[in-house]
Protein backbone atom coordinates (compact mmCIF):
# COMPACT_ATOMS: atom_id res chain seq x y z
CA UNK A 1 0.00 0.00 0.00
CA UNK A 2 1.46 3.38 -0.60
CA UNK A 3 -0.37 6.31 1.38
CA UNK A 4 0.33 9.72 -0.35
CA UNK A 5 -1.80 11.70 2.18
CA UNK A 6 -5.03 13.36 1.51
CA UNK A 7 -4.50 16.01 -0.91
CA UNK A 8 -2.37 14.36 -2.90
CA UNK A 9 -4.54 11.09 -3.26
CA UNK A 10 -7.94 13.51 -3.66
CA UNK A 11 -5.99 15.33 -6.82
CA UNK A 12 -4.80 12.10 -8.31
CA UNK A 13 -9.21 10.72 -8.01
CA UNK A 14 -10.25 13.78 -9.40
CA UNK A 15 -7.55 14.17 -12.32
CA UNK A 16 -8.52 10.91 -13.14
CA UNK A 17 -12.11 10.58 -12.54
CA UNK A 18 -13.85 13.49 -14.48
CA UNK A 19 -11.74 12.78 -18.02
CA UNK A 20 -13.24 9.22 -17.81
CA UNK A 21 -16.79 10.58 -16.81
CA UNK A 22 -16.90 12.52 -19.87
CA UNK A 23 -14.97 10.08 -22.24
CA UNK A 24 -18.00 7.76 -20.54
CA UNK A 25 -20.50 10.13 -20.67
CA UNK A 26 -19.58 10.77 -24.87
CA UNK A 27 -19.70 7.09 -25.43
CA UNK A 28 -23.29 6.43 -23.84
CA UNK A 29 -24.81 9.26 -26.14
CA UNK A 30 -22.46 8.07 -29.14
CA UNK A 31 -23.41 4.58 -29.18
CA UNK A 32 -26.75 4.90 -28.06
CA UNK A 33 -27.51 6.85 -31.38
CA UNK A 34 -25.16 4.89 -33.30
CA UNK A 35 -26.31 1.51 -32.59
CA UNK A 36 -29.71 0.29 -33.48
CA UNK A 37 -30.18 -2.78 -31.32
CA UNK A 38 -32.58 -4.35 -34.08
CA UNK A 39 -30.23 -4.11 -36.71
CA UNK A 40 -26.85 -3.77 -35.70
CA UNK A 41 -24.13 -5.82 -35.98
CA UNK A 42 -23.36 -8.54 -32.71
CA UNK A 43 -19.60 -7.47 -33.41
CA UNK A 44 -21.02 -3.66 -33.51
CA UNK A 45 -22.61 -4.62 -30.45
CA UNK A 46 -19.78 -6.27 -28.33
CA UNK A 47 -17.79 -3.26 -29.45
CA UNK A 48 -20.15 -0.74 -28.25
CA UNK A 49 -20.45 -2.20 -24.54
CA UNK A 50 -16.67 -2.61 -24.26
CA UNK A 51 -15.83 1.07 -25.61
CA UNK A 52 -18.85 2.35 -22.66
CA UNK A 53 -17.59 0.23 -20.07
CA UNK A 54 -13.92 0.55 -20.27
CA UNK A 55 -13.85 4.16 -18.52
CA UNK A 56 -15.87 2.45 -16.34
CA UNK A 57 -13.00 -0.05 -15.66
CA UNK A 58 -10.68 3.46 -15.17
CA UNK A 59 -12.96 4.75 -12.48
CA UNK A 60 -13.04 1.89 -10.43
CA UNK A 61 -9.55 1.85 -10.65
CA UNK A 62 -9.18 5.34 -9.51
CA UNK A 63 -11.14 4.34 -6.91
CA UNK A 64 -9.25 1.51 -5.80
CA UNK A 65 -5.87 3.70 -6.02
CA UNK A 66 -7.67 6.83 -4.07
CA UNK A 67 -8.76 3.90 -2.15
CA UNK A 68 -4.99 3.01 -1.19
CA UNK A 69 -3.50 6.76 -1.32
CA UNK A 70 -5.37 8.52 1.13
CA UNK A 71 -5.48 9.15 4.75
CA UNK A 72 -6.00 6.10 6.99
CA UNK A 73 -9.75 7.69 8.47
CA UNK A 74 -10.59 7.95 4.88
CA UNK A 75 -9.83 5.24 3.55
CA UNK A 76 -11.95 3.31 6.59
CA UNK A 77 -14.63 5.39 5.78
CA UNK A 78 -14.64 4.68 2.46
CA UNK A 79 -14.11 0.54 2.55
CA UNK A 80 -16.75 0.72 5.34
CA UNK A 81 -19.22 2.20 2.69
CA UNK A 82 -18.11 -0.19 -0.33
CA UNK A 83 -18.63 -2.83 2.50
CA UNK A 84 -22.72 -1.71 2.73
CA UNK A 85 -22.81 -0.55 -0.82
CA UNK A 86 -21.20 -4.59 -2.02
CA UNK A 87 -23.45 -6.17 0.74
CA UNK A 88 -26.45 -4.21 -0.03
CA UNK A 89 -26.03 -5.10 -3.95
CA UNK A 90 -25.85 -8.93 -3.37
CA UNK A 91 -28.33 -9.12 -1.07
CA UNK A 92 -30.64 -7.06 -3.95
CA UNK A 93 -29.32 -9.68 -6.31
CA UNK A 94 -30.47 -12.61 -4.73
CA UNK A 95 -33.59 -11.62 -3.88
CA UNK A 96 -34.23 -10.47 -7.22
CA UNK A 97 -33.04 -13.87 -8.79
CA UNK A 98 -34.86 -15.64 -5.90
CA UNK A 99 -38.57 -13.87 -7.23
CA UNK A 100 -37.61 -14.31 -11.17
CA UNK A 101 -36.48 -18.13 -9.99
CA UNK A 102 -39.97 -18.16 -8.46
CA UNK A 103 -41.61 -16.23 -11.46
CA UNK A 104 -42.68 -13.82 -9.53
CA UNK A 105 -41.15 -10.94 -11.20
CA UNK A 106 -39.94 -10.69 -14.95
CA UNK A 107 -36.76 -10.37 -16.08
CA UNK A 108 -34.87 -7.16 -14.85
CA UNK A 109 -31.67 -5.90 -16.04
CA UNK A 110 -28.50 -6.65 -14.67
CA UNK A 111 -27.17 -3.03 -15.36
CA UNK A 112 -29.02 -1.90 -12.75
CA UNK A 113 -27.17 -3.18 -9.57
CA UNK A 114 -24.00 -1.28 -10.93
CA UNK A 115 -26.24 2.10 -10.09
CA UNK A 116 -27.26 0.18 -6.80
CA UNK A 117 -23.37 -0.32 -5.63
CA UNK A 118 -22.92 3.38 -5.77
CA UNK A 119 -25.94 5.10 -4.43
CA UNK A 120 -25.87 2.71 -2.14
CA UNK A 121 -21.77 3.34 -1.35
CA UNK A 122 -22.41 7.14 -1.49
CA UNK A 123 -25.43 6.84 0.74
CA UNK A 124 -23.66 4.72 3.39
CA UNK A 125 -20.42 7.01 3.12
CA UNK A 126 -22.58 10.64 3.47
CA UNK A 127 -24.65 8.96 6.20
CA UNK A 128 -21.82 7.36 8.48
CA UNK A 129 -21.60 10.63 10.75
CA UNK A 130 -25.30 11.76 10.28
CA UNK A 131 -26.58 13.48 13.19
CA UNK A 132 -23.23 14.20 14.24
CA UNK A 133 -21.24 17.49 14.20
CA UNK A 134 -18.33 16.23 12.16
CA UNK B 1 -8.14 6.50 23.61
CA UNK B 2 -8.55 10.06 25.46
CA UNK B 3 -6.61 12.82 24.04
CA UNK B 4 -5.71 16.47 24.04
CA UNK B 5 -5.35 17.03 20.47
CA UNK B 6 -8.39 19.95 20.79
CA UNK B 7 -6.40 22.00 23.61
CA UNK B 8 -2.94 21.89 21.90
CA UNK B 9 -4.98 22.64 18.60
CA UNK B 10 -6.90 25.32 19.79
CA UNK B 11 -3.48 26.89 22.12
CA UNK B 12 -2.01 27.62 18.36
CA UNK B 13 -4.86 29.04 17.41
CA UNK B 14 -5.43 26.63 14.61
CA UNK B 15 -8.62 25.25 13.14
CA UNK B 16 -9.36 21.63 12.07
CA UNK B 17 -8.98 22.27 8.46
CA UNK B 18 -5.74 24.13 9.51
CA UNK B 19 -4.20 21.01 11.68
CA UNK B 20 -5.61 18.64 8.57
CA UNK B 21 -3.79 20.66 6.01
CA UNK B 22 -0.33 19.95 7.93
CA UNK B 23 -0.69 16.96 8.71
CA UNK B 24 -2.04 16.08 5.15
CA UNK B 25 -5.29 14.39 6.28
CA UNK B 26 -8.97 14.80 6.13
CA UNK B 27 -10.76 17.12 8.22
CA UNK B 28 -12.65 14.95 9.51
CA UNK B 29 -9.36 12.54 10.56
CA UNK B 30 -8.98 15.22 13.08
CA UNK B 31 -12.72 15.81 14.55
CA UNK B 32 -12.48 11.66 14.94
CA UNK B 33 -9.55 11.73 16.31
CA UNK B 34 -10.59 14.82 18.72
CA UNK B 35 -13.61 13.18 19.96
CA UNK B 36 -12.39 10.15 20.62
CA UNK B 37 -14.17 8.74 17.66
CA UNK B 38 -11.11 7.23 15.78
CA UNK B 39 -7.71 6.25 17.30
CA UNK B 40 -4.91 7.18 15.04
CA UNK B 41 -2.06 4.81 13.55
CA UNK B 42 1.47 5.13 15.06
CA UNK B 43 3.04 6.87 11.75
CA UNK B 44 0.03 9.66 12.20
CA UNK B 45 0.05 9.77 16.23
CA UNK B 46 3.75 10.35 15.51
CA UNK B 47 3.20 13.16 13.18
CA UNK B 48 1.05 14.37 15.61
CA UNK B 49 3.54 14.19 18.21
CA UNK B 50 6.45 15.62 16.05
CA UNK B 51 4.01 18.68 15.29
CA UNK B 52 3.23 19.56 18.36
CA UNK B 53 6.97 18.78 19.72
CA UNK B 54 5.69 16.17 22.41
CA UNK B 55 5.75 12.68 23.03
CA UNK B 56 3.08 10.59 22.63
CA UNK B 57 2.11 9.68 25.28
CA UNK B 58 1.43 13.45 26.62
CA UNK B 59 -1.07 13.86 23.97
CA UNK B 60 -2.49 10.24 24.00
CA UNK B 61 -3.66 8.47 27.22
CA UNK B 62 -4.33 4.93 26.62
CA UNK B 63 -4.76 3.89 30.86
CA UNK B 64 -8.64 3.72 30.45
CA UNK B 65 -8.31 0.92 27.94
CA UNK B 66 -5.54 -0.63 29.60
CA UNK B 67 -7.55 -0.24 32.22
CA UNK B 68 -10.50 -2.59 31.08
CA UNK B 69 -8.17 -5.08 29.63
CA UNK B 70 -6.44 -5.84 32.65
CA UNK B 71 -10.17 -6.61 33.80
Amino acid sequence: MSQRGFRTAKRRYHYLFWPLMGVYTVLVFATSFLVDTNTAPTWLKITSALAVTLPLFGVLYAMRRQTEETDEYTRMRQLQAMRDGGLITAACAFLVGFLQIFEVLDVISVFWFGPLFFITYGLSFCTQNFGKVV
Amino acid sequence: MKNILKILRTEKGWSQAALAEKLDVSRQSINAIETGKYDPSLPLAFAVARLFGRPIEEIFDDEVELAHAAE
